[in-house]
């Protein structure tokens, strides 16, 4: 588990008068569970492709555990996001082709880090999600089915963060819950410190704390701390 | 890697089957040029071999050569006989075979010549049978269908012209050739003295030019004993040519400076046969330049493709990168899946190439008797190198954009 220390971060884009994302002071706790709500356009995804080095901010710092990563290389930000956080993203983006397993172990395998103990876990978190089929090939399986492969993916290497971004947005209602109830199960079992942005209140009630933004700022009424 | 490679090549079939079939295409469009001009080159100075100096009547050395060397119907200007007999008796010389040519069975071309072109002077056994020794007598080229026994009416003209057919002529097959892979293979060899007897002519008694209609038919007169090895008499009809072997180089040269006259052309078919590839040359040149162009078009389009494949594959990159793939990661899938392509085109190409030529050799072979030998060369395998290197730098321009591309802008592709 990670924590975070976030200050005088802004990102500012060509063309627009204001920061997409201006957040002056941020901390989350190792092991802290937060949901980042807020209408379309509020940030929230800019505020989690900074916090996973997926883009960097215009200024300002983002430490994670004594790490800026805002001064890293994208090279160095890829190795840190590959060794740290655990993403799970809207789409899946899963590569159609290869199997449910061969899916979980492709980022451990294009850094020549599966090993036969990563091979074993892999099995058994597809077990886990409830995917017997760990050969299954991906085209097959469902949209619930899918999201749980990426959520084993994502927790793989036992991750000090996980991020999720709109998990459950594209799921059924019965879905979605499920994945739900898995980010929360193995996040609580490793005390993996967990970012999830969703609109979704199942998902959102069951975190720690709620940072709501509105035009890239964390609006203070909405956010809450249970 | 590989895994991810092969599904979404599998995945993307239609479009990876069309850039491996358009490499393929410009692979062995350039190699079945570069493979059909060796064969025929090297097919070509194979059948020259036997022949180390040809004497014909002075005009183009070139018709001279492709109608003795590769039985090429077309008609000679004639020498005089007497030509034949100087050499027979020129100490240089180890023999002197007449050739004589205009006849024709089927498609075979009927051949008068003697005993010692037939074995070249006895160095080359018979398949089967044995050599003519009457006027009237044929031995078989092995790519003939005809068996010992067969009896043959030469039929006067070229087989593709309404030629009139020597009834009153007869040759019986006594022996077959062993292959020799020329196109002597299709030819049926009878004693000069046959060929003489079947359009009328005799000693002291000669034709303007071969081809004409003689005088009268002796056709019908018996058999008779031929000329066999030594010297010949001085008033031969005229000849279109004499394939000598002179007993040295050195007497090769020299027989070639004393029969460029004014009435005779000596030849070695090598020499020729080179300034003919030299001005084929020119138009190998050409072609080359052209396969060349058409190749670099089709390097262009892959190029194209190939970036327009990585534009497809927006999202799928940028996901690689937010997984926290490694740069070498991304720039080896995407250049691995096109080099792999292009490299699967490329051999599909190369055997493609040898086929094409194999069956252009083959048709050529059947049409002529030479054998076109194809064959990949070391030569050829620098070539492919090249090929497999510029496809290599190709394939790198879109992996190295592939990195390029921030993932967040990929992923909202």
């Amino acid at each position: 588990m990670l924590s975070l220390a976030l200050s005088d971060v802004s990102v500012s884009y060509p063309g627009l008068a204001e920061p997409a994302l201006f957040l002056s002071d941020l901390s989350i706790t190792a092991g802290e569970r937060v949901a980042v709500t807020g209408p379309s356009g509020s940030g929230k995804s800019t505020l989690v492709n900074i916090l996973t080095g997926l883009d960097r901010a215009t200024r300002g710092s983002i430490v994670w555990q004594g790490t800026d990563i805002a001064r890293l290389s994208e090279g160095a930000r890829d190795r840190w996001r590959y060794q740290n956080v655990g993403l799970i993203m809207q789409d899946f983006h899963l590569f159609a082709g290869l199997s449910a397993i061969d899916n979980v172990l492709l980022p451990a395998r294009l850094r020549l880090d599966a090993d036969n103990a990563l091979k074993a876990r892999a099995a058994s978190l597809l077990d886990r999600v409830g995917l017997g089929g760990r050969d299954q090939p991906i085209a097959t399986l469902s949209r619930g089915e899918m999201q749980r492969v990426a959520v084993a993916r994502a927790v793989l290497r036992r991750p000090g963060i996980l991020v999720a971004d709109e998990p459950s947005a594209s799921l059924d209602a019965a879905s979605g819950a499920v994945v739900a109830d898995l980010l929360d199960t193995l996040s609580r079992e490793d005390g993996t410190t967990l970012i999830v942005v969703s609109h979704d209140d199942r998902i959102v009630n069951r975190l720690d704390r709620r940072i709501h933004l509105i035009r890239g700022r964390i609006h203070p009424d909405e956010s809450s701390s249970s | 890697m590989m895994r991810l490679i092969l599904a979404d090549l599998r995945r993307l079939w239609l479009g990876a089957a069309v850039v491996l079939v358009l490499v393929a295409l410009a692979t062995a469009l350039g190699m079945a040029v570069t493979l059909q001009e060796r064969a025929l080159r090297l097919g070509s100075a194979r059948a020259a071999d036997s022949f180390d100096l040809i004497v014909g009547a002075p005009g183009s050395e070139t018709q001279l050569v492709l109608s003795t060397v590769f039985l090429q119907p077309s008609p000679l200007p004639l020498m005089k006989g007497d030509v034949l007999a100087r050499l027979a008796a020129d100490p240089r010389v180890a023999f002197a075979a007449p050739v004589g040519f205009g006849d024709f069975f089927g498609t075979y071309p009927i051949v008068g010549t003697s005993s010692d072109l037939a074995t070249d002077a006895g160095h080359r056994p018979l398949a089967e049978g044995r050599l003519f020794a009457q006027t009237h007598e044929a031995v078989a080229g092995a790519g003939t269908d005809l068996r010992v026994g067969d009896i043959i009416h030469p039929m006067h003209g070229r087989p593709d012209q309404s030629g009139s057919v020597h009834k009153e002529a007869a040759y019986r097959v006594v022996g077959r050739m062993a292959p020799s892979n020329t196109p002597w293979d299709r030819a049926i060899l009878v004693p000069i003295e046959g060929v003489w007897a079947v359009h009328g002519l005799h000693a002291g008694r000669h034709q303007e030019h071969e081809g004409e209609e003689p005088d009268s038919h002796d056709g019908d007169e018996p058999s008779r004993q031929i000329h066999q090895s030594g010297g010949w008499a001085a008033d031969l009809p005229g000849l279109p040519a004499i394939v000598v072997k002179p007993k040295t180089i050195a007497d090769a040269y020299r027989l070639r400076a004393a029969y460029r006259t004014d009435s005779a052309l000596a030849v070695f078919p090598g020499e020729v046969l080179t300034n003919l590839y030299g001005t084929l040359g020119d138009a190998r040149t050409v072609l080359a330049l052209v396969v060349t162009g058409a190749q670099a078009l089709v390097g262009a389009a892959i190029a194209l493709i190939a970036i327009g494949h990585v534009s497809q594959r927006r999202r799928q990159i940028g996901a690689l990168r937010a997984l926290g793939a490694p740069r070498i990661a991304i720039f080896g899938i995407v250049w691995g899946e096109i080099f792999a392509l292009v490299a699967a085109g490329i051999t599909a190409g190369l055997g493609l190439a040898y086929l094409a030529a194999r069956l252009i050799s083959a048709e050529i072979s059947k049409g002529n008797g030479v054998t076109l030998p194809v064959a990949f060369e070391g030569s050829d395998a620098s070539r492919v190198l090249a090929l497999v290197a510029a496809a290599g730098l190709l394939a790198a321009i879109p992996a190295a954009l592939a990195y390029r591309q921030p993932a967040t802008a990929a992923l909202r592709h």
